[in-house]
């Protein structure tokens, strides 16, 4: 198979730190954190208080205020950040390319206060005074699917639920559908919104903690892919390659592999590696472990996010990716490095998404050097 | 990315029978799987019927009921392609689930728990059997599947998006074996919504039908294992049909409402990718859920793409006896074409009555047909007016 080369050449970013990719870009290298005490529910009854939610969101500055009404919170961080994405892509989806372009998302709690707030509003309410309405927001795929409503993009419409590699995933899926020419541009990324029934979830699974564990956040980050050639001919400013992608079920360090087999890159190529960290302890000893294994005795730099953000769960690789992106225009490592590794440049990014249990997924980026 | 692909394995837990030899017998007879609903108290609602899967013990009592469905599909696709359960984890084996409310059941109960006692009552042991992310996960824990693991959430046509996917990652040498296919467990919220929007009928399913009332909320899981050609003869495996490819849109239209523009596309691309013309296809398994707004888009859709030859085209819906099993409605149909395609027999659409001049279509009513059955596609269509549709064909050594 002669492999095609895909390009980023557009981003969307809605954040904690940032509405739009150069505040988020500048507020990663100043080090500014998203994390502040938790405004969207009554957190007395719990221990943890903190969250990276999104304050000064306002969808309506960027979507207009129009049918705004029945959305939840999810389809406007994401219908946001692809509206930035196509802006800063300078791609205008028309009766011409629309069915040639698609779109793939990652969330698995995007829709899930929707859910429970339906199925409440019938335990309470009773089934005959639920508003139809709003049944909508309770299928998963629909952030993914108002996207292509508001923007017109028919190629196709698919949203992936793996966790916590979900983004990554669903850039994957997105790549792999431009190689196998069912379309010719692909935003990608993924969402989650900050509410209370996530925050329950992972609460109560004894993962979330203001010390000593994991902080949520919410946000979307969407990229614009495409063909190089299409790139080239729109006279497109491009971001970065995608080179490889790599899966496992519970396994980074295969993730890993398999991603730099892709890019055919050795190990040293590596320049920076964008961690899934987020203060889970023992997950994070696992990723380090991965990392020293794979990379042997070099000692390469590594950063996270997640001190900034929070994290987002099946959202967060899209806003590694967004910070990867700012990584190689800038030169600089974003956030904390957590080594004191010497860099001097910065080409090739690792990314990693994953979780204590399930799919791990690594993605590579790297700066386009032309042909 | 000349691989051939095929399918070798066929599962499936149905209303209507478990496994693909009861699943077919019934499908053929024109058996009805709909019942009065038993898994929760529907006193207060505007329906009481749907298509439960009644005598179904989950196997692992740890998970939610979905992801007991999926593995159980899965484990019979396993065995029915002739591998043995404990063979596969040296195979590459990944496995692609489609899914529209995942495991609604587990989020049901813990809303119940909030709702009535407080965020104190909910029970952090069900927390985890939760996300849908785990369906993939814990059908690759049992079946110890360590291949590429994947969720599309794409409600009602995620089946046929988890094979069409599982397809391409065979063909980009990404897995040497797949397993994909669609589960879900009768949803509350599901059928809350779906009686919200007026479109579940009293107490039967009758697509095409002049005076079909709508669609009925089901379950099940429907499961198929594809490998390549190379693979399948190297093993001397049966093979049922031969993936030809498959077609994606989207219909950037409404939420809700199906939309013949967008059918229609997917139905052109699967064509156009399976370098089928229109009317080399011996059998359409359609959409159909019996709502007069899909059956109407959906022919609609049918008559642009055939033409003259949508008078003729044998079009039916097993939704008629099933249900609408959501994100396994696909891949359960997926199964009964792969089973059409090995037998020569068409399904029938049962509860037919009277002709709907707004369909026009040859709707193999009440009674199955046996005829010769090449080519058929698999369409499928969702919430967000997401599209999917699969082109099988007979596979002939």
């Amino acid at each position: 198979m002669s492999k095609k080369r895909i390009v980023i050449t557009g981003l969307g970013v809605i954040s904690s730190i940032g509405i739009g990719k150069y505040a988020f870009a500048e507020n990663i290298l100043k080090g500014i954190s998203g994390i502040k005490p938790i405004s969207t529910f009554d957190t007395t009854p719990f221990k943890a208080k903190l969250g990276a939610e999104i304050s000064n969101f306002a969808p309506e500055v960027i979507l207009g205020p129009k049918g705004l009404r029945t959305l939840d919170r999810s389809i406007k961080l994401v219908a946001s950040a692809a509206k930035l994405a196509l802006a800063d892509a300078q791609l205008e989806i028309t009766e011409a390319n629309s069915r040639d372009t698609g779109i793939a998302i990652g969330t698995t709690f995007g829709s899930l206060a929707s859910i429970c707030d339906f199925d409440k509003e019938a335990l309470t309410e009773g089934v005959r005074f639920v508003n139809p309405a709003l049944f909508p927001n309770t299928v998963i795929n629909s952030p993914a699917s108002q996207v292509s409503i508001k923007f017109n993009i028919k190629g196709f419409n698919i949203t992936v639920s793996t966790g916590f590699s979900a983004s990554l995933d669903a850039i994957n899926y997105a790549l792999n559908a431009l190689r196998n020419n069912r379309v010719k541009i692909a935003l990608s990324g993924g969402v989650e919104e900050f509410c209370i029934q996530a925050f329950l979830g992972f609460y109560k699974s004894g993962c979330l903690s203001d010390s000593r564990g994991i902080v949520l956040g919410e946000g979307s980050g969407i990229i614009v892919l495409e063909e190089l050639d299409s790139a080239l001919a729109r006279k497109a400013k491009i971001y970065a390659e995608v080179l490889g992608f790599g899966f496992a079920v519970q396994d980074l360090k295969k993730s890993m592999r398999l991603s730099l087999e892709e890019a055919g890159l050795a190990p040293e190529k590596i320049d920076y590696i964008n961690s899934a960290a987020n203060s889970s302890e023992e997950f994070n000893a696992n990723e380090a472990s991965a990392i020293a294994e794979l990379f042997e005795k070099r000692v390469i730099a590594v950063s996270s996010i997640k001190p900034l953000v929070g994290e987002l769960f099946s959202a967060s690789g899209s806003l590694q990716v967004a910070a990867g992106i700012s990584a190689l225009e800038s030169q600089v490592i974003p956030a904390k490095v957590f080594n004191n590794a010497q860099i001097s440049k910065i080409e090739n990014i690792l990314i990693n998404t994953a979780g204590r249990t399930g799919s791990n997924s690594s993605l590579i980026i790297s700066k386009f050097k032309g042909y | 990315m000349d691989k051939r692909i095929v399918i070798t394995g066929l599962g499936v837990v149905s209303s209507i029978g478990t496994g693909k030899d009861d699943f077919w017998k019934a499908l053929i007879a024109g058996t009805s799987g709909i019942s009065k609903i038993s898994s929760f108290d529907t006193s207060g609602y505007p329906t009481h019927y749907g298509g439960e899967v009644k005598n179904f013990e989950p196997g692992n009592k740890n998970m939610g009921r979905a992801s007991n469905l999926a593995i159980a599909s899965a484990k019979l696709a396993v065995v029915d392609a002739g591998i043995k359960l404990d063979n596969l984890e040296s195979q590459e084996t990944g496995v692609v689930i489609g899914t529209t409310m995942g495991e609604s059941q587990v989020l049901e109960k813990l809303n119940d728990a909030w709702v009535k006692n407080g965020t104190e009552a909910i029970d952090p042991q069900l927390i985890p059997l939760y996300p849908c992310n785990v369906l993939s996960l814990n059908v690759a824990q049992e079946l110890k599947l360590a291949g590429p693991n994947f969720v599309i959430p794409n409600a009602c046509a995620a089946g046929n998006y988890a094979i069409g996917y599982a397809y391409d990652l065979i063909r980009m040498g990404k897995a040497r074996m797949m397993l994909a296919g669609g589960t879900d467990a009768f949803s509350r919220i599901a059928f809350i919504g779906f009686n919200r929007l007026l479109a579940v009928a009293p107490e039967k399913c009758q697509p095409f039908d002049k005076n079909r009332k709508g669609m009925l909320v089901a379950e099940g899981s429907g499961m198929v294992l594809i490998e390549t050609l190379e693979a399948a003869l190297k093993r001397g495996a049966n093979i049922y049909a031969e993936i030809l490819g498959y077609g994606l849109s989207c219909d950037a239209h409404h939420m809700t409402a199906p939309f013949n523009e967008g059918i229609k596309e997917a139905i052109e691309k699967a064509l156009s990718e399976s370098k089928i013309p229109a009317d080399k296809v011996d059998y359409f398994s359609a959409h159909g859920t019996g709502t007069p707004a899909n059956d109407r888009q959906e022919c609609l859709a049918i008559k642009k793409v055939f033409g003259d030859y949508s008078k003729k085209l044998p079009v039916s819906s097993i939704k008629s006896m099933l249900g609408h099993t959501m994100g396994a409605a696909s891949a359960i149909e997926a199964v009964a074409c792969a089973l059409s395609v090995k037998n020569d027999i068409i399904p029938p659409t049962i509860n037919f009555q009277t002709a709907d001049p707004e369909c026009g279509i040859d709707c193999v009513p009440n009674v199955a047909r046996s005829m010769k059955v090449d080519v058929v596609l698999n369409s499928a269509s969702a919430f967000g007016g997401n599209n999917a549709c699969l082109a099988l064909k007979k596979f002939l050594p």
